[in-house]
């Protein structure tokens, strides 16, 4: 017995050890390593779950031009989030699922399926919803927390911006657009995306298991930083300007490959506007504008049409101002002759001969004049007006190819501006070795390559008195506030040729635009300098049988003191007219019509333009006749009456619309004769003084655009067409110019 | 009052001789003159000869487990029920009713029991019976372990584990002589087994099994059980888990053991929601670190932790109190068990020694694979932690232990302190 009561004594000492210490020691280890080793770690997952972490999106800077016109700009909108995990039934989850679907306007099976996802707590329902769906959902939160406790965290709204651009399609390939997390994808809003983007803020709260806050007195908050606005050099007005002449371009000259203006401030080189057309709607960037290709692809399926899409796309944002290089044709007429009186290898004082064609090397091939009758003996100066190729080869040689071609690369012609936009291309020089057909081909712009962006830029440099400037679209970058951050500085990279160089180089570009071949470009009242260009896309045309041309002016203005150039650009015309005379100047007249005066570029008119300039019309309406007609006397005009009352209801022109000093003003003095129409008579291929007089036999305004005061210019275009019925009185410009040919054509 | 002690032949016996074999015979003098001259404790006539320290440290576990219950469960009760004081004010009230019969237990002699021996093991089968046969919830699938008598249930379990230690020992006592025969050693406990088994499997109440079996271990190895048994019962469950296995029945029991640990390495959707509640604990305990985040601030009690009152409260005290108090808090467990278990080999006679040690080792057992689950050393497999876990029969049977083990220290052979 004693035995067995010192066993169990014996026994249960040694369980109580094996209790204690294997039991509790392995307790104590395991506690150890979780609290102490493992411990950080876990606590970490803990907080995880705990904390709930919001992103507070910042809002993105807007784009403004250099008047502070908004181009892009953000707004506030939701994504709806719903939280299947919260729901407790079936029927709860088809009534939320219900009611999100309309309200949002989306299929109740799409809701229902996300909402299926039931240990889910993050299903995206719909993204970017404006207040008004927004304030719908708020209400129907409110309705369900009252009904169902539970389902007080099952939607969330969390914030986020869209992006807006008001003018659609406007400076787009500058602008450029964001993507679906609100990054910038192209243009400026890819080159500034880190100004414009800001800084999220975060609200960190601690929520319990079911996402309700917790009774801790803990909550986090990180402001968001706005994103920094950005004002361009751009001004809406040049812009606006230089679409709606392109525009109009593409439609008369049937061009098909797109069309490039660029506006700059030669002494600063900030670019005033950037056309680049067709362009397409910001806030549809992934739509096809081109009607045409939009319904070819319609017509396509499955890859075929996924690869076309993504082709038509990358053309469609493709900015052609700075990424597509071409051959510069005779435009870069202007750099040679620079490089040549610079180097001092022909002076204003040579001659060329032009006999219509010129053989450069011994053995080559004869390379064609334009004018193949030849331009004769030209002096230097002649010789550009005439774009005459001979005379340029000449040149050339003179200069030679080493001198060439530092004047290629000091122009900046081979390598990028710096412009800050992405993408920006960089034009080709011969490649190595170089020959003698070479430097004759390069002399007068064929063979070498540029993008629109050097083109003007080295066009600047001989405005500005020989400075290659650097170009650039954003002025200043702002804070949230509106305060000044940065301010981009003009950066003169270097000076290329003397100012001497440069100003008879000026000069001679301004004969040329007066009198020359760069004359369709004429501005009555300005003193434009110019000089265009016609290229062959060699190797590049639509089709291997079809001769594809790119047409180009480049010009500046005014030559006294230059302040702005302008480069236009017509990839691929093909109506009748393809050359940079026929199709870029009118166009350049056109845009420098408007922009000068806007600019506030002083008129310094001859005596013959003055008969021509345009007169502000005054206001005349609820004068009786008498008054009406005196008035318009004093203020140049012929007064004409329609209808039979005595005091005038209606005038045409309007009051502060622009015809030329002389014209008609017609009264109307009832109601009824304002439906009183004259037909536009057709006024192309007339000389100036039959023009007036057609005019004033239909009753008709006509404003002059072009040299007119040249002798026996004729009008090549009028802005209405003939045979449309328009009131009387009505404006009608006319355009003046010749139908000079003025290229090479390789 | 105590003087007349019922023995039965066997144990009074043993007891007599046992009390000589002593080297210091002091307490052979009747324990209640003895009692009577220790006049520091007269005031309190309630204590007379009980071991205060080992009240002191029941006192201490189960005033410790109320707070921290309490601690643990207010933001779930309040979430559940709308009442902070849902779990802990029905908590008190089982320790109430726990105190009373503890106390009224330490004064009920305990040779009593010899008779009650057989009759709580029937009392707790037909329990587990009636649990069984009563629907006792409106989800047929969920597992049936409690007997609704109105207002609170009695969970079936919490009675058995008392009756197989009570019965064991009773058994022990009678055939100690014959407890290395198979026939008296082995052939009982596994006829027991196998009953009270096949009861809890279809509840089912997997750790249920696993705690009785080892408190059938527990009782064989203390009544001498040659350790060759033990062997032989390890290839038995070994043979009875495959069985299950074989059957596949074991669905309910297989999703508890799915993803053991493998909490922290969820893979699957499914996983992650199995693994939730041991998950959930591991984060809980992490975050205490060595200091804790201070008593009433863990975090993880706000419906991160489902039940946070139950099995996994010991999370939470680990959270909230950190390494340093959950080691103070074992150590406490520690104490109680090695107190009671040191009064208890002392007991008198055999049956007071086999009683006494097999209670407070099946306290001892349970802490050890209470915290081995949540710590996820062990499957999650629902055992709840002496005097800290939510629970009426729990707690209520545990201080009724108790109360019996403060009887048995009335008479052991120990210096009363």
């Amino acid at each position: 017995m004693e035995n067995v009561l010192a066993g169990i004594k014996k026994r249960s000492t040694i369980l109580l050890i094996l209790i204690l210490a294997l039991g509790f020691g392995s307790i104590v280890c395991r506690l150890f390593y979780l609290q102490i080793i493992q411990g950080e770690e876990l606590s970490q997952k803990a907080v995880d779950q705990q904390l709930s972490d919001t992103t507070v999106s910042a809002k993105r800077g807007s784009i403004l031009d250099r008047n502070g016109n908004t181009l892009a700009s953000s707004a506030s909108v939701w994504k709806v989030i719903l939280a299947p995990a919260y729901f407790e039934n079936d029927k709860q989850r088809k009534y939320v699922s219900q009611e999100l679907a309309s309200i949002l306007g989306l299929r109740e099976e799409d809701v229902y399926e996300l909402a299926s996802n039931s240990n889910s707590y993050y299903q995206t329902v719909k993204r970017r919803i404006e207040s008004d769906e927004r304030d719908k959902i708020l209400a129907f939160v409110d309705k369900l927390s009252q009904q169902y406790e539970r389902l007080t965290n099952v939607i969330v709204l969390e914030e986020d911006f869209k992006r807006y651009y008001p003018y659609n399609d406007f400076a787009a390939a500058v602008i450029g657009f964001t993507g679906s997390d609100g990054q910038g994808l192209s243009g400026i809003e890819f080159q500034y995306d880190s100004y414009l983007t800001g800084t999220p803020g975060r609200i960190i709260t601690e929520n319990n298991g079911w996402g309700t806050t917790m009774p801790f007195e803990y909550q986090q908050k990180e402001d968001a930083h706005d994103g920094n606005s950005l004002v361009l050099t751009i001004d809406e007005t040049v812009q606006h300007f230089l679409e709606k002449y392109l525009k109009q371009g593409i439609i008369d000259y049937k061009v098909v490959e797109g069309a490039v203006a660029v506006c700059v401030n030669v002494k600063t080189g900030e670019v005033l506007g950037m056309a680049v057309e067709n362009s397409f709607d910001l806030n549809n960037p992934y739509e096809i504008a081109d009607e045409n290709a939009a319904k070819e692809l319609e017509k396509l399926t499955g890859q075929a049409k996924d690869e076309r899409m993504t082709e038509l796309l990358a053309k469609q944002w493709r900015n052609k101002a700075i990424s597509d290089t071409y051959y510069p044709g005779s435009v870069f007429k202007v750099i040679t002759a620079s490089a040549v009186l610079e180097e001092n290898a022909g002076s204003l004082s040579s001659t060329y001969n032009c006999s219509g064609s010129y053989i450069p090397y011994e053995g080559e091939k004869a390379i064609n004049c334009h004018n193949t009758a030849g331009h004769g003996t030209q002096t230097f100066a002649e010789a550009l007006c005439n774009s005459c190729n001979p005379a340029f080869m000449q040149m050339g040689q003179a200069l030679g190819m080493q001198k060439y071609w530092e004047y290629f690369q000091s122009f900046g012609f081979n390598s990028r501006t710096g412009i800050d936009l992405p993408g920006e291309g960089v034009g080709l020089f011969f490649a190595e070795p170089w020959g003698p057909v070479d430097l004759a081909i390069g002399s007068f712009g064929q063979g070498v390559s540029v993008t629109p962006i050097e083109m003007v830029t080295a066009v600047s440099a001989v405005a500005n008195g020989g400075n290659l400037v650097k170009p650039y679209l954003v002025k200043q970058i702002l804070d949230d506030k509106g305060n000044v951050v940065e301010t981009n500085e003009p950066v003169i990279k270097r000076q290329v040729i003397s100012k001497d160089t440069a100003e008879k180089i000026a000069e001679i570009m301004e004969k040329n635009a007066t009198e020359g071949t760069a004359k369709n470009g004429y501005v009555a009242g300005y003193r434009i300098a110019g000089k265009t260009g016609t290229s062959e896309k060699i190797g590049n045309s639509r089709k291997p049988n079809v001769k594809d041309y790119i047409a180009s002016y480049c010009g500046f203005a005014p030559a006294d003191d230059p302040q702005i150039a302008l480069l236009v650009y017509f990839d691929t015309p093909t109506g009748e007219a393809y050359y940079g005379s026929q199709v870029a100047a009118p166009v350049f007249a056109g845009i420098m019509s408007e922009i000068c005066p806007y600019l506030g570029i002083e008129t310094q008119y001859t005596e013959e333009e003055l008969e021509y300039v345009d007169t502000v019309a005054g206001n005349y309406l609820s004068m009786t006749l008498e008054e009406a007609g005196q008035k318009a006397i004093q203020d140049g005009f012929e007064p004409f009456v329609c209808g039979e009352g005595n005091n005038v209801v209606a005038q045409v022109p309007q009051a502060g619309s622009k015809i030329p000093r002389g014209g008609r003003v017609v009264l109307f003095t009832t109601q009824n004769s304002t439906s009183e129409t004259t037909i536009v008579p057709d006024m192309v291929g007339m000389s100036v003084e039959q023009v007036n007089e057609t005019a004033a036999e239909y009753n008709i305004n006509v404003s002059f655009s072009g040299s007119v005061e040249q002798e026996g210019i004729l009008s090549y275009a009028q802005s209405i067409n003939p045979r449309e019925r328009v009131a009387p009185g009505t404006v009608v410009t006319v355009y003046f110019g010749n139908n000079d040919i003025d290229d090479t054509v390789m | 009052m105590y003087t007349n002690y019922d023995l039965d032949k066997f144990s009074s016996t043993d007891a007599k001789t046992n009390v000589k074999a002593e080297k210091k015979p002091v307490k052979s003098i009747p324990l209640s003159r003895q009692a009577r001259t220790k006049k520091k404790f007269r005031f309190l006539s309630i204590g007379e000869g009980l071991d205060f320290v080992f009240l002191l440290s029941i006192a201490g576990v189960l005033i410790i487990g109320l707070i921290m219950m309490f601690s643990a469960s207010y933001p779930y009760a309040y979430h559940r029920y709308g009442n902070s004081y849902y779990f802990i004010s029905r908590q008190i009230g089982f320790a109430g009713i726990g105190i009373v019969i503890m106390f009224a237990l330490s004064y009920f002699d305990y040779h009593h029991l010899h008779f009650w021996a057989p009759v709580s093991l029937a009392v707790a089968w037909l329990l587990m019976l009636l649990v069984l046969i009563i629907p006792s919830g409106s989800d047929p699938d969920a597992p049936k372990r409690w007997l609704n008598i109105g207002f609170f249930g009695i969970q079936a379990s919490e009675v058995c584990k008392f009756a197989l230690i009570l019965f064991f020992a009773n058994w022990g006592s009678i055939y100690y002589k014959k407890m290395h025969t198979i026939k008296y050693g082995v052939i009982p406990a596994l006829g027991v087994l196998a009953v009270t088994g096949i009861l809890l499997y279809a509840e089912p109440h997997y750790s249920g099994i696993v705690i009785c079996l080892l408190i059938v271990a527990v009782m064989l190895f203390l009544s001498g059980l040659p350790f060759k048994y033990f062997i032989a019962a390890g290839v038995f469950v070994a043979a009875a888990v495959s069985l299950m296995a074989v059957t596949g029945k074991l669905t309910y029991a297989m999703s508890r053991l799915d993803g053991w640990g493998q909490a922290l390495e969820y893979t699957t959707n499914e996983m992650w929601q199995t693994t939730w509640q041991t998950r959930n604990s591991l984060y809980a305990i992490g975050s205490g670190g060595l200091l804790g985040m201070g008593f009433g601030q863990s975090r993880q009690k706000y419906l991160y932790l489902p039940e946070p009152q139950n099995d996994f409260v010991f999370a939470i005290v680990c959270e909230e109190l950190g390494l340093i108090g959950a080691l103070v808090i074992l150590a406490l467990f520690g104490f109680l068990v090695f107190r009671g278990i040191r009064i208890c080999k002392e007991a008198k006679d055999m049956f007071g020694r086999l009683l006494g040690v097999g209670l407070m080792a099946q306290i001892g057992l349970q802490v050890v694979l209470n915290i081995l689950v949540i710590t996820d050393w062990l499957p999650n497999t629902g055992i709840s932690l002496p005097f800290f876990s939510y629970g009426g029969s729990s707690l209520i049977m545990l201080l009724a232990q108790m109360g019996i083990v403060l009887n048995i220290s009335r008479t052991a052979n120990i210096q009363k302190e």
